[in-house]
């Protein structure tokens, strides 16, 4: 396990109040014949998210992998050669077992940002072999504009409403990913977008 | 001391007077019952004050099955079945089981399924891997949790759309960008 001895800090900045998520707004009312969709969350573990998305969830898959990158755990990386390789095998084996196919919607929030960006492309095929047809994966992006907050954290207030708990200040390591780049990595189906004014951006990806 | 009681002069306290009428306990009075037709107290099946304890030092390896409340300092491999009680899994306990009880508290760490018919808790120093299914889970910020959650509905008619309406879903017009042909 990475990191596990490791707490989820609670930020120095002051907590924002809560947010309409547009894009969750237009996720529940996609899913609104699904009456007990299987979801898997990705974030750092917050008691309010667990509990709403239980409320409205049949089943709930639950890993932690922002936080490892956050981090940056030593066993995330392959320093033995010159130039240091993510093993992102490693960060996926992270996930509990799921069989393909079998997730109505994947939470990943900034996860995306985190990664390398050689990495953002498994990760995304390997989140897109565990949607079912019509699954979605919502994930936030930050707009190229905004250079530092790369441990910003969220949670959820209710199912369409978003907490940020800090805005973070370390700077970014990898550049912003654009639409067209999710575009290009999801094999099949659609992307949305939502803006928003806190400098990230709201996209789904539609199966 | 005010009221301290001064001895009298010249000997003991009277005794009291032979015509004092003792207090009338008619209205206090509980009908006698013959010793065979008192019941015995009903001990509750749910709650007893019995309880079993794995303490620190314990290492135990196999299966264990109980009609009691238990608590795990120590370390378990195997299974658990308490079906109608409390596991505590206490903050140095260390369980490598499946895990069967009315409700489940964890403190320590834990790697296997928990099925509980009432709740699951985990707590703040609480460290889970596995799958839970339990009519109620709880999970403390600070935790760490992997695996899987479902919860055992019986069968309530909580509709999404009631759901979604208590989520106070607005209907306003967001900002949208859509960069491919909607599915919608």
């Amino acid at each position: 396990m990475l990191g596990t001895t490791a707490r989820s800090s609670s930020g120095a900045l002051p907590q924002g109040g809560p947010l309409p998520s547009f894009g969750l707004q237009w996720l529940w009312q996609y899913l609104e014949d699904v009456r007990y969709p299987q979801v898997l969350e990705c974030g750092p573990l917050r008691s309010v998210t667990v509990r709403i998305l239980l409320a409205r969830c049949g089943k709930l898959y639950r890993a932690d992998l922002v936080s490892p990158l956050e981090r940056q755990e030593p066993a995330l990386w392959d320093r033995s050669r010159k130039a240091p390789l993510f093993r992102t095998e490693v960060l996926l084996a992270e996930l509990p077992s799921l069989s393909s196919a079998s997730v109505s919607v994947i939470l990943c929030w900034q996860l995306l940002d985190l990664l390398p960006r050689d990495a953002v492309s498994d990760v995304l095929l390997f989140f897109h072999r565990l949607l079912e047809p019509g699954g979605v994966i919502f994930c936030l992006l930050r707009e190229p504009r905004l250079e530092k907050g790369i441990e910003s954290a969220w949670r959820m207030e209710s199912l369409t409403t978003l907490v940020r708990e800090h805005e973070g200040s370390k700077p970014f390591v990898y550049p912003a990913l654009s639409n067209r780049d999710i575009e290009r990595l999801i094999p099949t189906g659609s992307v949305k977008t939502f803006l928003t004014r806190s400098g990230w951006r709201e996209v789904l990806a539609v199966k | 001391m005010l009221w301290e009681k001064k001895p009298q002069a010249g000997g003991p306290e009277k005794p009291l007077p032979a015509t004092a009428v003792p207090p009338d306990t008619s209205a206090l009075e509980k009908p006698e019952k013959p010793m065979t037709d008192i019941a015995p107290r009903a001990t509750p099946s749910v709650s007893t004050q019995q309880s079993s304890t794995l303490g620190r030092s314990v290492v135990i390896k196999g299966e264990l099955a109980g009609k009691e409340d238990l608590m795990i300092e120590g370390q378990f491999e195997g299974t658990i079945d308490v079906a109608e009680h409390i596991v505590t899994v206490g903050a140095q306990g260390q369980v490598k089981s499946e895990i069967r009880a009315r409700q489940v508290v964890v403190h320590g760490s834990v790697a296997g399924k928990i099925t509980a018919r009432e709740k699951i808790e985990i707590r703040r120093t609480g460290n889970v891997v596995g799958d839970l299914v339990a009519a109620g889970v709880a999970i403390e910020d600070g935790a760490y949790f992997k695996g899987s959650i479902e919860i055992l509905r019986e069968g309530r008619a909580e509709t999404p759309k009631a759901q979604a309406a208590t989520a106070q879903v607005t209907h306003s017009t967001p900002a949208i960008q859509t960069t491919r042909g909607d599915r919608s």
